[in-house]
């Protein structure tokens, strides 16, 4: 780690992190906290301490990385980032300490000669009888890109609509609704065509490497920036959209982190990182630049809760405009636009409990969180829970256990629901 | 490292046997005791750090009790901690110990709506219980700036108070009554849900404020508060410091108190001033502060009206007032900016927290641009004017040896100026480690022994967070 990027040394260890921590709010036991992580860092730095490399990867690998604590740190002390470097750091002393899941990993990076449904089921063998009784997503359809470039052209109406100008977007899917959640991602396209924009989808593109950096495999990581960043390189794209929290996290937050001026793609990777938004400030965007955002009307009514993804961050001066943007961000502003649905809020808008490796790590523990989160759910009694993130659908529909049988609640992403609108609408 | 010798021998294996007893006791997941596990448990909010030597966590007062027992067997400290956010370095194991977590003891026990009082466990949130409250129409006002992470149990040994203090008091003023494990592990009831109580020395008050040094509390009973309906705000700003100070006074002084009158001296102005950038506001001047009424809709439109007619006589150079939630937001961004804004000045904070008479403010103000034109040391102020609370903030660079010398000899400079003033050396911080050597500016030692001859009575074995105050 870089000098200039030790921002642990600012912790002035306040306490004003723990309350927001997923991994503390379940022991309540300070090892597991971001002051407490900052402390093991400083100090296994500053080599005080006799530390055991085992031990702090405990603390480490039962952090989500769902950075609530960088946000409300009075002191800019950048948590998840250090957490990433020792973990980094750990795995390079012992070997891949932490890449406990390795051949899920394996085939993710690999995407194209392994089917990831294969994939979840090769992962699975070592961990038979760890994994007997939990949630295995089940891939539901064809993956969205097979082996070609797709290329979606603008709907005439949303042309018209727009005026002038048409906009090209560039689809970046992302391991889950690529593959296991395909509707999601032809959802997000039909809902731009819609919208009267020119939507490329390279088959080139792969993993966002969350699931690689957040094991402390930084060299993964690396290359597969480098790949996203080359397939929608010379594509002329005015943007690259995602409807996914954690790839754009990723995406935006995490590749700038890892390539140096001097690196091969630093340039490729840095303008990626750049033109990439997510899918909720992209239509933002979009009105910013003129373009009429098409309303929506669902057939029946629903009642739902918009679950804010960790992972999801409103575009820096974001300021909310409406009610419903005042509960959920920028989402609200599409949730705005469908007529029929009607948001109940959260009280705490807690997490999830997936925090991606976390879940296949730590499952309990993330069990544990997904419980809490269901108290609040329960509470505001929806007919549907509504997100935009890969990771936060897996766990929210992990609810055996949790809900009666015939309590079960619906996941989508509201993404979903605003294609559904469309379709009822007949402009 | 070289052997052992005999008696770090003798001591490894008491450490063992106490953690074992621990464990059979609370079971092993309520224990910790390896190097990684107490080293997040050897800091708070000061910059000092002790490694204690196990960490319990209990779920009730008949195990605290227990845990108590077992310490004296082994003559071994235990210290009481519950977020571990304190300046004064009260939940600090300085003679290393058994440090006490109350996080797992969060529970809400009782709301009494008949009598109002509400029982709770000492390792709730603050934030947390004023929530709950205020969802069934109560209120608790103390208001610690941490009130959003630190605990109940933490709140009362330091007698916490916060911004509300001017209206409504603090800490203190809230305990009816305490379950506390003494020093022998015997445990006591303090009170009752009563307003009048006088039945012997009046001992909740006694533990409130003792920095956890006379006991480990296992029940707090709270006195609660009807929740006001609206709240409206001004933010208002001076050229003149007396005219400031005189406006200010004359908010007091009406029987419709403010609820609020946080203030800002000029250091503080200067260093929000280029860090908080705002829209509807403006941070200048020479001394800025923050009304708040709160009440009835009908209430507080009556008061501001009124505060805003009084502060208009003394010629502020800027007044805004709003009754909207998002205009409060920024203007107490504005306040809560100050803390973050002063790094740029330094990267070692002395901060002290002294209270004076209200009409003493303006003459320590000028001591401590004096102070700061000494030395050559930023000094940032800002405080709680309705009950003098200043927070001093001495800036200084950690690697200047000569800078942190003379920010000391400032500290001491500026806390003999406060007991002169008759004021007090820590308005809610506490003592605890930070100003234990100051405490002979005040006091003399007649009144030292009195109060170590109280602790003797409740810990006669000298266990409970031994090394605090005095």
């Amino acid at each position: 780690m870089k000098e200039k990027d030790a921002t642990y040394l600012n912790c002035v260890h306040c306490g004003k992190c723990l309350p927001v921590c997923p991994s503390y709010s379940i022991g309540l036991n300070e090892f597991f906290s971001p002051r407490g992580r900052v402390r093991l860092v400083l100090t296994d730095n500053a080599d005080k301490l006799p530390l055991r490399a085992s031990k702090v990867a405990e603390s480490m690998s039962a952090c989500l990385l769902c950075g609530r604590c960088v946000k409300i740190c009075p002191n800019d002390v950048k948590i998840d980032e250090l957490v990433i470097d020792e973990k980094i750091k750990l795995n390079e002393l012992a070997g891949r300490a932490f890449s406990i899941d390795k051949i899920a990993l394996k085939a993710l990076k690999n995407k194209r000669k392994v089917l990831l449904k294969s994939a979840l089921k090769i992962a699975n063998i070592p961990f038979v009888e760890k994994l007997a009784g939990r949630y295995a997503p089940q891939p539901e359809g064809k993956s969205f890109i097979q082996n070609k470039d797709l290329i979606f052209i603008a709907d005439i109406a949303g042309k018209n609509a727009g005026g002038k100008n048409i906009f090209t977007a560039g689809y970046f899917g992302g391991c889950v609704f690529n593959n296991i959640y395909p509707q999601i991602s032809s959802d997000t396209v039909t809902s731009l065509t819609k919208n009267g924009i020119e939507v490329f989808v390279p088959k080139m593109q792969g993993c966002c490497g969350l699931p690689f950096i957040s094991s402390g495999d930084v060299e993964s990581f690396r290359e597969l920036a480098l790949n996203n960043a080359r397939a929608f390189k010379d594509k002329n794209l005015d943007y690259i959209v995602t409807s996914c929290a954690s790839c754009s996290y990723s995406i935006n937050k995490l590749y700038p982190l890892y390539f140096d001026a001097n690196d091969e793609g630093y340039a490729e990777v840095r303008q990626f990182s750049e033109k990439l938004l997510n899918i909720w400030s992209f239509f933002k965007e979009l009105e910013k630049k003129g373009v009429k955002i098409k309303t929506g009307k669902l057939k029946k009514e629903i009642e739902a809760v918009f679950h804010i993804p960790c992972h999801l961050s409103n575009t820096e001066g974001f300021k909310p405009s409406s009610a419903s943007e005042n509960l959920i961000g920028e989402a609200g502003f599409i949730a705005d636009k469908i007529t029929g649905l009607k948001l109940k809020p959260l009280k705490y808008n807690y997490c999830c409990g997936n925090g991606g490796m976390f879940n296949i790590t730590h499952y309990d523990l993330s069990r544990e969180i997904t419980k809490r989160k269901f108290e609040e759910i329960k509470e505001a009694s929806p007919q549907e829970i509504l997100t935009s993130c890969s990771g936060c659908i897996f766990s929210l529909k992990d609810q055996k256990g949790i809900l009666k049988k015939n309590e079960r609640l619906a996941v989508s992403h509201l993404i979903n629901v605003y294609a559904e609108s469309l379709k009822e609408s007949k402009e | 490292m070289g052997a052992l010798t005999a008696v770090e021998y003798l001591s490894n294996y008491m450490d063992k046997k106490l953690i074992n007893e621990f464990e059979m006791l609370l079971g092993k997941d309520r224990v910790l005791s390896e190097t990684e596990e107490l080293l997040c448990y050897s800091y708070d909010a000061t910059s000092k750090d002790f490694m204690p030597d196990a960490v319990v966590f209990p779920l009730n007062a008949e195990e605290i009790s227990k845990i108590v027992k077992l310490c004296l067997k082994y003559n071994t400290p235990v210290v009481g901690r519950g977020s571990g956010s304190g300046f004064s370095g009260g939940s600090l194991p300085l003679k290393g110990g058994v440090v006490v977590s109350f996080t797992k003891m969060n529970r809400i026990l009782e709301l009494d709506e008949e009598n109002m009082f509400v029982t709770v466990e000492p390792g709730i949130i603050n934030g947390d219980l004023k929530y709950y409250l205020s969802e069934k129409g109560y209120f608790y006002p103390p208001d610690p700036a941490s009130y959003e992470f630190s605990t109940i149990g933490g709140n009362v040994a330091e007698c916490s108070g916060g911004p509300a203090a001017v209206k409504y008091g603090v800490t203190k003023d809230y305990i009816a009554a305490l379950e506390v494990i003494t020093g022998e592990g015997e445990i006591i009831d303090t009170g009752s849900k009563t307003v009048k109580n006088v039945s012997g020395y009046n001992l909740t008050q006694l533990f409130t404020g003792s920095e956890g040094t006379l006991g480990l509390f296992s029940k707090i009973t709270l006195k609660i508060l009807s929740k006001p309906e609206a709240n409206s705000l001004i933010l208002v700003s001076f050229d003149d410091i007396n005219n400031g100070f005189n406006a200010a006074i004359s908010l007091l002084k009406l029987r419709n108190r403010p609820s609020m009158l946080e203030f800002m001296d000029k250091s503080s102005i200067e260093s929000v001033k280029g860090y908080f950038k705002s829209d509807i506001i403006k941070i200048d001047g020479n001394f800025l502060f923050i009304v708040e009424s709160d009440g009835s809709r009908e209430e507080v439109d009556k008061s501001i009206g009124e505060y805003e007619k009084i502060l208009k006589e003394f010629s502020p150079i800027f007044l805004f007032v709003s009754g909207k939630d998002e205009d409060k937001k920024v203007i107490m961004d504005a306040r809560k900016a100050i803390s973050p804004s002063l790094r740029k000045y330094g990267d070692l904070k002395i901060n002290n927290d002294i209270a004076v008479p209200i009409n003493k403010i303006p003459g320590m103000l000028s001591f401590l641009e004096e102070t700061s034109r000494k030395y050559d040391i930023p000094i940032i102020n800002f405080g709680h004017f309705g009950d003098g609370n200043i927070h001093v903030n001495i800036m200084l660079d950690k690697n200047n040896a000569e800078m942190v010398r003379k920010g000391e000899t400032a500290k001491y400079d500026i806390l003999k100026k406060t007991v002169e003033l008759g004021g007090s050396l820590s308005g809610e911080h506490g003592i605890g480690l930070e100003k234990k050597e100051f405490m002979k500016l005040k006091y003399g030692d007649y009144y030292m022994n009195v109060l170590k001859n109280i602790k003797k009575a409740f810990d006669p074995q000298n266990i409970i967070n031994p090394g605090k105050i005095f």
